[in-house]
């Protein structure tokens, strides 16, 4: 028994030894029981680090209505600077993308379409013609790109615009469906990565099998054209004994750029339905099509559900999912790092774990390595603090 | 006017999204909507949390929601509501809070579909069951719920020990 413990005590020890954690900061500076703030976004991209600069944004109702707000703090700062407020109507689903030099991006849902602004400065662009939501942004090569869903008949479908950002000032220079025509079902939740040849991968939600499959394609062009749709999931739609239903769930694909050329994609899946959502990825080493499903989270976060996937990765290979679940009684936020061939153990990021509810985890890393994570602390008496934290490896 | 416009776009802009498999026959209506009908009426809520295309979803409703006395016991006694569990259609709880769809599955902690929630007409959890439910299940739980039998027992309680 005492031996178990002793290895048990080991393993544990070498999941918590990859990252060392900095004081925790809270972002938001306004709380309270009746305020709201929520980290919900395509790809899940409410952190960015551009230059030595760390910005956040997310969306609460403080104002009265949801509305977008973005925090930034220079590296070596103490703590965030008072936030501003993105938006003027109602506003959903902020994301931010790093340009460099203390720059950003930041898009949003608001009234009904997407918008899109470079800050500091700026002014807002409207980026969709119908009715639009669920923006993402990514960049790579010199370029940014942004995805969305877009009204297109019935049903959203997606869509992938060329952007040029220079200086305050922001300009679509394409915009293309994914695929030509109006879908055949619903279409969401997009996720773009910019691979290191240039390549644009964009994956989404799609239920054009009478259930929800994450989708990819790719343009070799620069997002003038894509490739014809491709499951991310290696298990086929069909019905269960009886014709009953359609095929298992899976939802809230991401992306990231990985290594020289490949893209990784983690997304929740529902194959094994006893135990919720747990989370899956897959990757594409530069041939443009993603390989096998590989089952993230480890054998103790099993038979419970995993929300809120994400995937972060870099040129040089290194590469996290984060997400978070109810493994120790209340939700934590859990990481995971990928050692070559098989994500690590599952490690909890300290301050946000323990009593309470801490979830919703948002992440990326910095130009040196450094890995940066923004995540929901809930109480519903004092209010939801937006929560921050740098780790560097060991 | 113009911001009203803006409102109801943003409103509308899922609307296009149909209710994903609630049972055939039923009048489910979205989360906002059956709580504004509950509050008003003093109707129990029955929440059908459901996912597009899930056999279990299936089978209940062929099973157990074609029974057209079971049909004409919710559909009087209850406001019915059907919530996807990964739609990104947006909901307002209760407590003023606006989230997803899928977001009030996480809070729910819901590990599979379909999940049935009853709530009180001002939106409070009564109880959720997971799973495939015959038609006597679901004769119990209404007795359970609108016998206000919650307030005092347990359901294991209340079924006598009967899971």
């Amino acid at each position: 028994m005492r031996i178990a413990a002793l290895l048990f005590a080991a393993l544990a020890g070498s999941a918590h030894a990859a990252w060392e954690w900095g004081a925790p900061l809270t972002v938001n500076t306004v709380q309270g029981a009746a305020i709201f703030p929520h980290l919900e976004s395509a790809n899940r991209q409410g952190v960015a680090v551009s230059g030595d600069t760390i910005g956040v944004v997310w969306e609460d109702n403080r104002d009265g209505s949801p509305q977008c707000y973005l925090a930034l703090k220079p590296s070596q700062a103490a703590a965030f600077q008072p936030e501003t407020r993105l938006s003027r109507g109602e506003c959903y689903e902020p994301v931010l993308l790093a340009l460099g030099a203390g720059r950003f991006v930041a898009a949003w849902e608001e009234a009904g379409k997407v918008r899109a602004q470079t800050v500091p400065g700026g002014t807002p662009l409207t980026l969709s013609q119908a009715g639009a939501a669920q923006v993402t942004l990514a960049a790579g090569g010199g370029k940014v790109f942004a995805a969305w869903a877009e009204l297109a008949g019935r049903f959203h479908r997606i869509v992938v615009a060329r952007l040029e950002a220079a200086g305050e000032g922001l300009a679509v220079r394409t915009t293309q469906g994914v695929e030509a025509g109006q879908p055949a079902d619903e279409q969401g939740w997009p996720a773009l990565a910019v691979t290191g040849d240039g390549s644009v991968t964009v994956a989404w939600e799609d239920r054009r099998a009478r259930h929800t499959v994450p989708m990819a394609s790719h343009s070799r062009d620069g997002g003038r054209s894509f490739a014809p749709p491709v499951r991310l999931t290696d298990i086929k739609s069909g019905s269960a004994p009886g014709g009953l239903g359609a095929g298992t769930g899976a939802m809230r694909p991401t992306l990231a750029p990985w290594g020289r050329q490949g893209a990784a994609a983690v997304w929740l899946d529902k194959r094994d339905f006893l135990s919720g959502y747990d989370v899956y990825a897959a990757f594409d080493s530069g041939t443009r099509r993603f390989g096998k499903n590989l089952r993230v989270q480890d054998s103790f976060g099993d038979n419970m559900a995993q929300w809120h996937a994400s995937i972060i990765g870099a040129a040089d290979g290194r590469l996290v999912a984060l997400w978070d679940d109810a493994r120790d009684g209340t939700p934590d936020v859990w990481l995971a790092d990928w050692d070559g061939e098989a994500f690590g153990d599952n490690a909890a990021v300290p301050a946000a774990a323990g009593p309470g509810a801490q979830s919703d985890p948002v992440a990326a890393f910095d130009a040196a390595g450094n890995l940066h994570v923004v995540w929901l602390d809930r109480d519903e008496a004092a209010g939801t603090r937006v929560r921050y934290a740098r780790a560097v490896r060991r | 006017m113009r911001g009203i416009r803006m409102a109801v776009a943003a409103c509308m802009l899922w609307a296009g999204a149909a209710l994903a498999d609630p049972p055939k026959g039923y009048d489910f209506v979205g989360f906002d909507a059956g709580l504004a009908a509950a509050k008003s009426s003093g109707k129990p809520i029955f929440m059908y949390f459901g996912r597009y295309g899930c056999a279990w979803c299936d089978h209940t409703n062929k099973k157990t929601f074609s029974d057209a006395a079971l049909k004409k016991l919710y559909s009087e006694n209850y406001v019915l509501v059907y919530v996807d569990a990964e739609s990104g259609r947006r909901l307002t709880l209760p407590s003023g809070e606006r989230l997803t769809e899928a977001e009030l599955g996480a809070r729910l902690q819901a590990f599979a579909t379909p999940l049935f929630v009853y709530m009180t007409p001002q939106g409070e959890k009564i109880m959720q069951v997971p799973g495939f439910k015959t038609v006597q299940d679901f004769r119990d739980y209404d007795r359970y719920v609108r016998g206000g039998h919650y307030k005092q027992k347990t359901l294991l309680e209340f079924l006598g020990g009967k899971s």
